[in-house]
């Protein structure tokens, strides 16, 4: 894959340029990276495109992974914990979304007996 | 770490006000229940006055002098807010536990909203706190959270309900993705620079400069935290948000998420511009900046031309004033004095708006009109046309906080936007001021056509009147004057303006390594070492 390759060099680069160690730049890091963008976009895509609110929450749930991802990613890479405390921080706020949005789509079920975002669209500007 | 606790005594005033406010509006005593409010304005104060007392210039953070300025901004406003909300959770409820019903605690809401609304402001006063990214992500999200709950709260047991529950429903969703957006951009700016702690993400600017990672991850914090203030990309719930929620939870909205978002967004940007030591922005996050205020004014003002519903055009008018902050965001520090730096302005015109527009909100809630039979919420200009010879108070306080929205010289929003033209004047950037100068001439179309209808045209016939909460006529009341006052007295907060925008400034750190700057361009064990002592 080219976009892949170009990418990785792309980050390499960057953080050799940014003052890291050329040994720490490993190709290891941008696959985390590619893979942590394409979940993020999917994400962004999805929420865009779908209208099911379950699944609209599902898309931003894979956006918080997306970047818990990355930081994970880069808290090996700097060789510190930093990001993988923020992780955690980010897993308990999206539980905490996902209560929000459970409760949300159930009051939404019990009113119209369905979970289309479309369903609701009294007001319109 | 510890020594932070000595920052945030009004957070913690306000958590123990929310607890207590949990327990106790689940009393089945009514006395009892009714004394959530209390407790709610009682901890305020508190706050307020701790937050006063904040001491300044820790070295923990970017913009030092924030906090004494923020917190009791936040806190009295939080006041005023809470005078427009009082009594509006419950009421049908509470009126049927009087009339015989028995009491059942999964009924009653009062505990949960007094609680949400203590625990959205503590959000927002625990972003001017931040020091690190973690720090702001979670502050963000307190702020938030709570007032999805409290949009959906807010039409309980009324007509409105279905329009509250939309309203919560695309809130929350939109909400969630601006939160993806900006945490993917806290994760690649902390990759970028090898650290979530903005002091040191200034010291890694100031000594290596921008890094495409970390210049993508800032500009993707910047639109996702653009969501709080109602900014252009992100703006699009904001008209059917406010429309569905009730009058008291739709000021708050205007208020308190984009005083938080607004913070972020200087600390942010305080990161990568004016700390760095350039003095000046890189040109990246100036021209998405620009672009964010030049299109969220326009935007917020062309559309507000359009809408016949008073809550909609209020909205479009907040997604304007978002605009016009942001002008004070592109100014930056300047000299430091007030006419010219642009935090200061920025935060000065928080506190206008914040007044200015709980009072609009505070008079639209006071107001009800009969439906088909039921009391339903003032809709449209129609409806309260004549309201200066019906009702004078709420009437002429209405008047007042639009002219002050207007920016009409001389009352409040006038001095407000005057250093917003000022310090971006200094900064030269010309284009933008006559962008700002021709927003506020187009904002006065719709603003005096209120204006006009409320204080000139006959009174209408679709038979407005007084909801019978007195709080929020006291509230309009007291933003109306509180306009006027501050036109006149407000010069005593250019002093506190000027100290909170204080920019910590970290130029030639690169050559001298010296102790404060942790060298992250070198991985060697004293660096971790000292990194960690940093961090934990």
């Amino acid at each position: 894959m080219l976009g892949m390759s170009d990418m990785m060099h792309m980050a390499s680069a960057t953080l050799a340029q940014a003052g890291y160690p050329e040994a720490m730049s490993t190709p290891a890091l941008a696959h985390y990276l590619f893979l942590s963008a394409v979940l993020f976009v999917i994400g962004i895509v999805g929420f865009v495109t779908r209208r099911n609110l379950i699944i609209m929450f599902l898309c931003t749930e894979l956006m918080f992974q997306a970047a818990g991802l990355a930081l994970i990613a880069f808290s090996r890479f700097h060789l510190h914990h930093t990001g993988q405390t923020f992780v955690i921080f980010v897993l308990t706020i999206a539980a905490a979304e996902a209560a929000l949005a459970l409760a949300l789509v159930v009051l939404l079920f019990r009113k119209k007996d369905s979970l289309s975002g479309e369903e609701w669209r009294e007001m319109q500007g | 770490m510890i020594e932070r606790i000595g920052y945030l005594w009004p957070e913690i005033v306000l958590f123990i006000g929310a607890c207590l406010t949990m327990v106790i509006g689940l009393s089945p005593n009514a006395d009892m229940r009714k004394q959530t409010g209390l407790i709610a304005g009682v901890s305020l104060l508190i706050a307020a006055a701790l937050g006063l007392a904040t001491p300044a210039a820790p070295t923990w953070a970017i913009l030092p002098g924030i906090m004494p300025f923020a917190k009791p901004l936040i806190a009295l406003v939080g006041l005023l807010l809470l005078l427009v909300n009082i009594g509006s959770v419950d009421r049908d409820e509470e009126a049927a536990i009087a009339a015989g019903k028995p009491f059942n605690p999964l009924r009653v809401t009062g505990a949960e909203f007094y609680a949400f609304f203590l625990f959205s402001l503590m959000g927002a006063m625990l972003c001017a706190t931040a020091g690190d990214l973690i720090w702001l992500f979670l502050a963000l999200e307190l702020t938030s959270l709570p007032t999805y709950v409290m949009v959906v709260l807010s039409g309980r047991g009324k007509k409105g309900f279905d329009r509250s529950q939309e309203a919560g429903v695309k809130y929350f969703f939109l909400g969630a993705l601006g939160a993806g957006i900006f945490l993917y951009g806290f994760a690649l700016l902390y990759g970028g620079t090898g650290t979530t702690q903005f002091v040191e993400i200034a010291q890694h600017f100031a000594a290596h400069g921008m890094n495409p990672i970390a210049t993508v991850g800032l500009v993707l914090a910047l639109v996702g935290v653009s969501f709080k203030i109602a900014a252009v990309p992100m703006h699009f719930y904001t008209a059917d948000v406010y429309q569905g929620s009730s009058g008291g939870v739709a000021a708050f909205l205007a208020f308190v998420p984009k005083t938080a978002g607004m913070i972020s967004i200087l600390l942010l940007v305080s990161t990568v511009g004016w700390a760095a030591g350039q003095g000046s922005l890189p040109p990246a996050i100036e021209s998405l900046l620009w672009a964010l205020a030049v299109l969220t004014m326009t935007v917020g003002n062309v559309l507000a031309l359009l809408q016949s519903s008073l809550k909609r055009m209020l909205a479009y008018s907040s997604i304007a004033h978002s605009g016009y902050m942001l002008v004070g965001v592109i100014a930056g520090p300047g000299d430091g004095s007030f006419v010219s730096s642009g935090i200061a302005a920025v935060l000065f015109y928080l506190l206008c708006y914040g007044v200015m527009s709980t009072g609009v909100f505070a008079v639209l809630a006071s107001l009800e009109r009969k439906s088909g039979g039921e009391a339903v919420e003032v809709e449209s200009l129609d409806d309260i046309k004549g309201l200066c010879r019906s009702h004078p108070w709420l009437g002429w306080s209405m008047v007042i906080c639009m002219l002050s929205l207007l920016g009409f010289p001389p009352i409040l929003g006038f001095f407000g936007k005057v250093p917003l033209f000022t310090s971006a004047l200094g900064a030269g950037h010309v284009v933008l001021v006559v962008i700002l100068a021709l927003n506020s001439a187009i904002a006065a179309f719709y603003y005096l056509r209120v204006v006009a209808g409320v204080m000139i045209d006959p009174e209408s016939d679709s038979g407005v009147r007084d909801t019978g909460v007195p709080a929020r006529v006291i509230a309009a009341v007291i933003s109306g004057v509180l306009v006027l006052g501050l036109s006149v007295f407000g010069n005593v907060f250019m002093g506190s303006g000027e100290k909170a925008a204080e920019v910590r400034r970290f130029v030639g750190q690169s050559d001298e390594h010296d102790t404060d700057s942790v060298p992250l361009d070198e991985h060697s064990e004293a660096a971790e070492d000292e990194h960690h002592a940093v961090s934990h």
